[in-house]
């Protein structure tokens, strides 16, 4: 029974957790390249396992918070194709949420290295 | 399930929003399943990887409606955007309903004392001074208009307070999205039409 209950648990957290740094995933792509949806949604679904069509609803709400922002590229073959870009706020963004990342990993890091610890002491 | 069937249920999905909004999502997952074939895999399995289309249509729909809101503070985009969310199944309804429908109660109440007070202030201040009210017109005319400016300033209150109440249940909602996983085991529609296809 608490078998059970552990393996519904981090499941619930891989979602919640996935969810909260989809966006910051994203910002991190766009900084170090303009890319269209295509591009990031099959990068992200290798690196980190979720419905690629996520990506929209994602950027769409990206852009009404003004952190990306649009613009069409012709392309050699068909039509003309959606690029995002960072915003100025978007590189704020980034910056605030790389920050909380990098001190919430380290804190969850320090923990977990602890416990191992005095698990392999015991 | 095909790009037919996926486009199909994502337009189902999407009816409701404004022709152009729903054109261009549909538009983006067109080129997705372009990109998809491109670079060598199969309608299906782009559609797996897409994942749930009704489920992608309600997040659309609720963002699109959040945004709505966002740009136009009226009585019908807060509809809107409140039931688009609670679309989303992301809010527990079971408890989060009777506890809306008696705030929604109150501040309606409110709402229609302050007209009722407006409108109380008007009469007063038109009647009043013909009708020897104590003190006299000119007591009657001040009042009238202190009635009315207060009405207008519980009215004021209840807006923001209304719009603070929005922006709340959205907030909530957007803290409670599911991300969305490939739609493998999406349902048995899906098995019976692709045995009809390769039949």
């Amino acid at each position: 029974m608490d078998i059970n209950r552990r393996a519904e648990v981090p499941e619930t957290i891989e979602i919640q957790l996935k969810k909260g740094v989809l966006g910051l995933c994203v910002l991190a792509l766009l900084n170090r390249a303009d890319s269209y949806a295509y591009e990031i949604a099959s990068r992200l679904s290798d690196a980190i396992d979720m419905g690629e069509g996520t990506i929209y609803p994602l950027m769409r709400r990206m852009q009404s918070d003004g952190q990306v922002e649009t613009y069409l590229v012709e392309s050699s073959a068909g039509p003309s194709r959606k690029y995002y870009r960072l915003t100025e706020a978007g590189r704020g963004a980034l910056a605030a949420q790389t920050a909380e990342w990098s001190a919430f990993t380290k804190a969850v890091d320090a923990v977990v290295a602890n416990d191992a610890d005095q698990g392999a002491a015991k | 399930m095909t790009r037919a069937e996926f486009i199909d249920r994502l337009k189902e999905g999407l009816v409701g929003l404004p022709t152009a909004t729903a054109n261009d999502i549909i538009a983006d997952y067109q080129t997705h399943f372009d990109d998809g074939i491109a670079a060598g895999r199969t309608e299906a399995e782009v559609a797996t990887a897409l994942g749930d289309p009704i489920r992608l249509a309600r997040e659309l729909k609720a963002e699109a409606g959040i945004q709505r809101w966002h740009q136009e503070k009226n009585p019908s985009a807060a509809a809107a955007a409140v039931f688009a969310v609670l679309g989303l199944g992301a809010l527990d309804i079971l408890i989060l309903l009777p506890l809306l429908m008696g705030v929604v109660g109150t501040v309606f109440g409110f709402f229609i004392a302050a007209i009722a007070l407006f409108i109380c202030g008007g009469v007063i201040m038109v009647a009043g001074p013909f009708a020897g009210f104590p003190g006299g017109p000119f007591a009657a005319i001040l009042m009238g208009l202190g009635l009315m400016a207060g009405s207008v300033f519980i009215g004021a209150l209840l807006a923001i307070f209304t719009i603070w109440l929005v922006n709340g249940i959205v907030w909530f909602a957007r803290l409670h999205y599911r991300l969305l996983k490939p739609a493998l085991e999406s349902s048995p529609v899906q098995s019976t039409s692709t045995s009809g296809v390769s039949a």
